[in-house]
């Protein structure tokens, strides 16, 4: 059982349509949606919500429309109701209709998982943007939802804070979860928590599948492209590489690519070849001793591993 | 100025005020408050249009609303048959008039001034229409309070259509405006002032009670 969009079609009156005729989010992983600023993707997961009233179509959880109890959205605006932490995070297992014990253990449970213990007591309003990201965060998890929805959940975090819940927050939520969905603007952390990708581009679902199996068989160029992989075009043929696979040089076993060589930056450990190959601008890493081309010069790449898209 | 403390007619006079503008203030808000809350809430053609006729309806002079109920309760008016005018309720009828658009204004632009998506999370939290009502309510109360402050403040304190539709009829009608108002024209100065002190005891009184409700919590 899972999460099954059919026939949705929501329009905008600034003239953005959000056309899903069918989409299925598999029980038991995380999705992350995936896309350009304006793909669709915080529209698509309000439509999920319920929060958009779409023209047409329906979303069903588990065989059957969904119930507001078996959802937990966590926006990407932090909104908190006057009061403490504590206050805020009670209110929503209240609303839920929670005993007062079982209150009490979800909520120490939640604000150990996201490292608030400490700020239950202060005014939700009055904490720094990474905290009220961390409480909203814990809010949405403490309601143990079967669904959950995370809007950028890892934005306005510092550093350590983000890097610590990309690695524990898939964990927590395979804990409970029957789907989850993640918007991440940002590849990797979408990447980092999810094992389902669905990638949107201009209101349209352009792929979906398991993070595995789209990185191993992109689909398309616009798929690959929006997988952060870079395409590279040798006699009427398409690759997709991963930029950490390319090396300057020739081999007999891999594809070479000529790329003409724009800028060549020395970082003392290592160094970057940017260029252009084809179309496409990218950058090599090569090591700092090694013997570097000049701009302007045409160089050999090799892509170490690389996957030929289909035509 | 000491017998007026010991006249039972002030006490009369003073509830009087009391009943007439408080009736008054909690009618203007069963009907502002909900108006106010459509007017902040959403967004939809004609809202600046709307926005702009209730503030100026909170400017309004009062003497200009009581002509208007007196034209429309006056014995030959259109309402005259039902004999309501120099009562009570015309007076209250006045004063809901006079009241209203400050609610509706108080209430929307504290609605205004919420978080945008505060009906969607409580939505999605799960929350029932009234509990998100009431939630609502409570998030702008420090605009909803101000609100019943300005309203009963504006009315209480208004003598020209409570003047025009009551009357100021002695042991009918007359409220601590026009007594100061009578009081003055008679040349009772220091009548007119004591009156005008247990005006202002009044209204600070409710003022404080109300004040301290919305203040609590603040702090923290």
């Amino acid at each position: 059982m899972s999460l099954i969009i059919e026939g949705l079609r929501h329009a905008r009156p600034n003239g953005f349509v959000l056309d899903v005729p069918a989409l299925e989010l598999p029980a038991g992983k995380v999705t992350a949606l995936l896309g350009d600023n304006g793909a669709g993707k915080s529209t698509l997961l309000r439509a999920i919500a319920g929060l958009e009233r779409p023209h047409s179509g329906t979303v069903r959880f588990d065989g059957a429309p969904l119930r507001t109890e078996a959802l937990a959205f966590a926006f990407q605006e932090r909104v908190f109701l006057q009061g403490t932490v504590r206050d805020n995070l009670d209110l929503a297992l209240r609303i839920r209709r929670l005993p007062a014990a079982e209150r009490a253990v979800r909520l120490a449970a939640a604000a150990a998982e996201l490292g608030i213990a400490h700020l239950l007591d202060r005014e939700a309003a009055r904490l720094s943007g990474g905290e009220q990201q961390r409480v909203n965060l814990a809010r949405t998890l403490a309601l143990r939802a079967p669904l959950t929805l995370l809007d950028e959940p890892l934005a306005s975090l510092d550093a350590e804070v983000r890097e610590r819940l990309l690695a524990e927050l898939p964990a927590v939520l395979r804990g409970f979860i029957r789907v989850a969905v993640v918007v991440a603007h940002d590849r990797r952390e979408a990447l980092g928590m999810a094992e389902h990708i669905v990638i949107l581009r201009a209101g349209r679902v352009l792929a979906a599948g398991d993070k595995g199996a789209l990185f191993a068989r992109p689909p398309d160029v616009e798929t690959a492209r929006a997988l952060g992989l870079v395409i590279l075009a040798r006699d009427q043929s398409c690759w997709a590489v991963p930029d950490h696979q390319l090396r300057l040089g020739r081999s007999d076993h891999a594809p070479v690519f000529e790329l003409r060589v724009e800028q060549v930056l020395d970082l003392g450990t290592h160094a970057e070849v940017v260029g252009r190959c084809g179309g496409a601008i990218v950058t090599v890493r090569a090591a700092a001793d090694a013997e570097l081309p000049r701009p302007g010069a045409t160089a050999s790449i090799i892509a170490v591993h690389a996957v030929e898209l289909p035509r | 100025m000491d017998e007026i403390w010991s006249d039972p007619t002030v006490a009369e006079i003073s509830l009087r005020t009391l009943a007439v503008s408080g009736l008054a203030t909690v009618a203007a808000l069963v009907v502002g408050v909900p108006l106010g809350y459509l007017l902040g809430r959403n967004r939809f053609r004609g809202q600046t249009f709307l926005f702009a006729a209730v503030n100026t309806g909170m400017g309004v002079p009062p003497v200009v609303i009581g002509l208007v109920v007196w034209l429309l309760l006056v014995r030959s008016g259109p309402f005259g048959a039902l004999e309501l005018i120099y009562t009570k309720t015309a007076m209250v009828l006045a004063q809901v008039l006079i009241s209203a658009p400050i609610v509706v204004g108080f209430t929307a632009a504290s609605i205004e001034a919420l978080p945008p998506r505060l009906p969607d999370l409580l939505h999605v939290l799960g929350a029932g229409r009234l509990r998100r009502m009431w939630l609502i309510a409570r998030e702008a109360r420090l605009g909803l309070l101000a609100a019943v402050m300005a309203a009963f403040g504006g009315v209480v304190s208004e003598v020209g259509a409570s003047m025009t539709v009551g009357g100021n009829l002695q042991g009918e009608t007359r409220v601590l405006t026009t007594a100061i108002v009578t009081e003055t024209s008679r040349g009772n100065i220091d009548r007119a002032l004591g009156l005008g002190v247990i005006l202002l005891t009044l209204t600070f009184t409710l003022n404080l009670g109300l004040t301290l409700i919305q203040q609590r919590r603040r702090k923290g």
